[in-house]
């Protein structure tokens, strides 16, 4: 039987991949940010997980507004990644299991959640921003990527978002296969990208969100996405997937590490919990 | 927080369909030189109104997403033509990027970390 070993929240953003490409690990902006990424990655080596599965919005980069899903699941072997326009990072494609990946899409389904199934993926930033950080290349663990709508209204509620984690988790559950599974939940912290208001960020809603996620995640899933904008900026409501990393890792958790850095447009977050 | 901005509705979408997919196609470098190559043609021949096409010569993003542009998407035409997210969010307040990173980098911390 599959098992959830762990979750990791993360923030994902464009500026974090543009910084470790053009090598500004030691920059005084961004050290805080790259080792801060050093426990997680040390507890990932530890773990050596057979597959995990990240939440995490694509960027008008798979998906356009022809039909837009509100959950897409990744199934295929193999997924490429994306050119967001201004050229495909130097990095190989993320590998897929799609054995794991189809069991997923059926147990969901089966428990009245509805991912479109995706047989071709490609990947932006939303997870590759952060990829390096957590894992190095050839990249050693197959990746099912769970794509949220978290970008054209009407979106999925955080309470969804929770009660998918706990689906997801009965999902890996009931895999024969002996695997051992890490969730990971992308996106935010606080950032507005539109307006008047670019810019701004909530580092005090950042850090009490890392505090919630952590022990009362219920909390969370009870605010409206009126809540978490006005906390956090219209594109701090992507918060709302790490409650599906939350949700499948069950009511108690124990933290493994936490960091919080705000460089530029952001504030950068990251959690790593195992179950209790 | 003081948010200011708009979420992006399915008025908005309809609304800026057209703009839209001509940014989403963007993501084919192909697509980006043509772009470069003739700006006002390939945006007449995508289907964008006088309109839009005035405010992509001018780089007025905010005028873009007051069209319905998505922010991923104004993006993608701003990075086409060779400007940054940074400028872009200038654009959009009003004000010089080197104001707005001088703010930034005032405000950067590492020491939220508990």
């Amino acid at each position: 039987m599959a098992r959830i070993v762990g979750g990791i929240g993360s923030s994902h953003a464009p500026s974090i991949a543009h910084a470790w490409d053009h090598g500004k690990q030691a920059d005084p902006l961004w050290a805080p940010l790259f080792e801060g990424y050093g426990p997680a990655k040390a507890w990932l080596d530890a773990q050596k997980p057979d597959v995990m599965v990240v939440l995490y919005n694509d960027h008008m980069n798979r998906f356009f507004f022809d039909a837009y899903p509100t959950f897409a699941l990744g199934v295929g072997d193999r997924h490429e990644l994306a050119d967001e326009g201004w050229g495909k990072r130097d990095f190989p494609a993320i590998p897929g299991d799609a054995a794991f990946g189809w069991h997923l899409a059926e147990r969901l389904v089966e428990d009245e959640f509805d991912p479109t199934v995706c047989q071709e993926m490609r990947i932006d930033h939303g997870i590759l921003s952060i990829l390096p950080l957590l894992l190095d290349v050839p990249w050693p663990v197959p990746i099912v990527p769970l794509a949220v709508n978290v970008i054209q209204h009407p979106l999925p509620t955080a309470r969804r978002l929770y009660r998918l984690g706990a689906a997801l988790g009965r999902a890996v559950e009931s895999y024969p296969k002996d695997l051992s599974v890490v969730v990971m939940g992308t996106g935010g912290l606080t950032h507005q990208l539109q307006g008047k208001g670019f810019g701004t960020v909530n580092p005090d809603w950042d850090n009490e969100f890392l505090d919630l996620i952590e022990r009362d995640p219920d909390a969370l899933a009870r605010l409206h996405h009126r809540d978490w904008i006005e906390r956090g900026g219209t594109e701090g409501v992507e918060m709302i997937m790490w409650l599906g990393m939350r949700g499948a890792l069950g009511a108690g958790v124990r933290r493994v590490h936490r960091n919080y850095h705000l460089p530029l447009t952001t504030g950068l977050g990251l959690i790593v919990l195992e179950p209790a | 927080m003081s948010t200011q901005g708009t979420i992006f509705t399915g008025e908005m979408s309809r609304r800026g369909y057209a703009l839209n997919k001509f940014a989403m196609s963007l993501i084919d470098p192909a697509n980006r030189q043509a772009f470069l190559a003739d700006e006002v043609g390939v945006m007449r021949a995508r289907g964008l109104g006088d309109t839009e096409i005035d405010a992509v010569r001018r780089r007025d993003w905010a005028a873009l997403m007051a069209c319905g542009g998505n922010v991923y998407l104004v993006l993608k035409i701003a990075g086409t033509v060779g400007q940054t997210l940074l400028q872009m969010g200038a654009q959009m307040r009003g004000e010089p990027v080197e104001t707005l990173m001088a703010r930034m980098n005032a405000r950067a911390t590492g020491a939220g970390a508990r």
